[in-house]
């Protein structure tokens, strides 16, 4: 099994934000985790990656226990992540902040008399190119536009060149052509690099479109984990999260 | 490149001259900037670099140059392998402090590093049987040829070259280069596989080091050391330094010395208020050239050239 959780569950104080969620994740599968506000989705999302440590329950990750495990470690076993809120370096320029995600992973961030901008220059060009942001290499951080930014972090997840990648609401705030071009644009990555793609999302057409397999949270726990069909026929999920309308 | 290496080259040559044409006062003066501007850079490596304000700089200078005093005048040791001693002592007790430092962040981080430093500072001034106390440690000779304080000025300036030298190259490294991410985004830095308390520990540490080579070079100039040398308001300097040159530009926290030191060494010969006039610069600079002066004239330039290449430079933010 590529990503387990076992009754993974997280309590703040006396609210249970996630309760008991066992799910599998298939290598190679785009997954969405949906769900209304507060529903566990980024709470769940942060005990996967290290962000939170577990009141309870198990995280596996190539039959591996990485329960306990601080987040940097995470990274190192390939499961990285983006944030919610778009987490990138403000005041180093697009290339650098690549640069530094391929540093991190090729383990050379111990080196102390190298100069930095030597080293993996091609890696960084080509990912730049792949998310279409080759233009803007030499701008800082905070001068793109918002969905550039968006599009940054995705770039500096993929220098980790990661197995497993969480991607944290990855088109909130965007306009309805920018939400389509970032969906190919991941489904794309997904197919060329093989990689994993665990995300959540609250807009449905987008996660129907895509997602390969598709889990429903609602106050903290799982109510229905399956294809879209079986999603969308699922009674349940009707009643608490689609109202109806799908 | 070339560009910028010109004027570069013209202080070394300036510098290397300098005997020539100062007189003693002020080839002290130099001296001291230059050691001060070691401690400054060492201090802005934290600072600038890994974004977090060490309030006990002067500790590792002061341990620097106690070790360099005491092995020299009690125990006759080779000036050298004192030397040597001023740079591991501090790096040893900075791996002490900095393990407990680096688990905090920001105003807590200073507070910590103050806390520290004074620690040291009182066992030095209290410890009187072995440090000598608040008299300090006095006859601390350089050997042979080096007791002419124009040979001893080249000795500071290459040491002050070469730590200069691999400070630059450190900050360009993938490792200066991770300090710098840390800086500008802790949790993004950490979730690309970084351990930051690492990190941070080792910036620390090789910051120490500097900082006690900067006090182990002085000492034997100046001949004595005092407890003085650890206090916080010794730590304070190169805060003032950097923040006045300017902390996110290499040479920044280095101009700032200078100018501090210089004036210092002016000012004094006609008024006692200098603390005054340092703090209406520092104000002034504060409220003028926010990035300090180097930091403010980077700036400038950017923008001029950013006019330059057309449509570049545009930005364009939304929420």
């Amino acid at each position: 099994m590529f990503l387990k959780t076992e009754q993974i569950t997280k309590d703040f104080g006396k609210l249970r934000a996630v309760n008991e969620v066992s799910l599998d994740i298939r290598k190679g599968d785009i997954h969405a985790i949906i769900g209304p506000n507060g529903a566990g989705k980024s709470t769940y999302f942060n005990l996967v990656t290290g962000y939170h440590q577990a009141s309870a329950g198990k995280v596996l990750f190539k039959d591996q226990e990485i329960t306990h495990l601080p987040a940097f470690k995470r990274c190192k076993l390939g499961i990285t992540r983006s944030f919610q809120i778009t987490s990138i370096y403000p005041k180093l320029t697009v290339y650098e902040s690549v640069l530094m995600a391929l540093l991190s992973h090729r383990k050379v961030t111990l080196k102390f008399f190298s100069s930095a901008k030597k080293f993996f220059k091609e890696e960084v060009w080509h990912i730049l190119e792949d998310v279409g942001l080759a233009e803007q290499a030499n701008v800082m951080g905070d001068s793109i536009s918002h969905g550039d930014k968006k599009r940054l972090e995705l770039a500096i997840t993929l220098g980790t060149e990661p197995e497993l990648l969480l991607l944290d609401e990855p088109t909130c705030g965007m306009s309805t052509e920018e939400t389509e071009t970032t969906m190919d644009l991941i489904s794309k990555l997904s197919r060329e690099r093989g990689i994993t793609i665990l995300f959540t999302e609250h807009d449905m057409s987008v996660v129907f479109g895509i997602a390969k397999r598709i889990s429903v949270l609602h106050q903290g726990t799982l109510i229905a984990d399956g294809s879209a069909q079986e999603v969308r026929a699922s009674e349940e999920v009707q009643k608490v999260y689609l109202g109806g309308a799908a | 490149m070339i560009k910028r290496g010109w004027w570069l080259l013209l202080l070394i040559i300036a510098s290397l001259i300098a005997p020539a044409i100062l007189s003693e006062f002020y080839l002290t003066v130099l001296c001291e900037a230059l050691v001060m501007s070691l401690l400054a850079l060492s201090f802005n490596l934290l600072f600038g670099y890994m974004g977090q304000l060490s309030f006990g700089q002067a500790a590792f200078y002061g341990l620097g140059g106690y070790a360099v005093a005491m092995l020299i005048t009690k125990l006759q040791f080779n000036f050298w392998l004192s030397l040597l001693a001023g740079i591991l002592l501090p790096s040893l007790i900075g791996l002490l402090v900095g393990y407990f430092c680096v688990r905090l962040r920001g105003i807590y981080f200073a507070i910590l590093t103050l806390a520290f430093g004074q620690l040291i500072f009182f066992i030095v001034y209290k410890w009187h049987d072995f440090t000598g106390g608040d008299d300090g440690i006095q006859g601390v000779f350089p050997p042979g040829i080096m007791k002419n304080p124009i040979v001893y000025y080249y000795f500071i300036l290459f040491i002050f070259l070469a730590s200069a030298f691999i400070l630059w190259r450190i900050i360009h490294s993938p490792f200066g280069q991770t300090i710098k991410s840390m800086r500008e985004n802790t949790e993004r830095t950490e979730f690309l596989g970084i351990h930051i308390a690492r990190y941070q520990l080792i910036t620390f540490v090789i910051a120490a080091a500097f900082a006690g080579l900067a006090g182990a070079i002085w000492v034997p100039f100046y001949r004595s050391v005092a407890p003085s040398y650890l206090m916080w308001i010794k730590s304070g300097e190169p805060v003032m330094a950097a923040i006045l040159g300017g902390p996110n530009v290499f040479f920044g926290p280095i101009l700032g010395m200078f100018i501090m030191t210089f004036f210092h060494a002016w000012v004094l010969g006609f008024t006692y208020f200098w603390p005054v006039i340092m703090g209406a610069m520092i104000l002034t600079i504060i409220f003028l050239l926010p990035g300090g002066i180097l930091g403010f004239a980077q700036e400038k330039l950017k923008e001029r050239r950013e006019k330059n290449e057309f449509g570049k430079g545009t930005t364009l933010k939304c929420f």
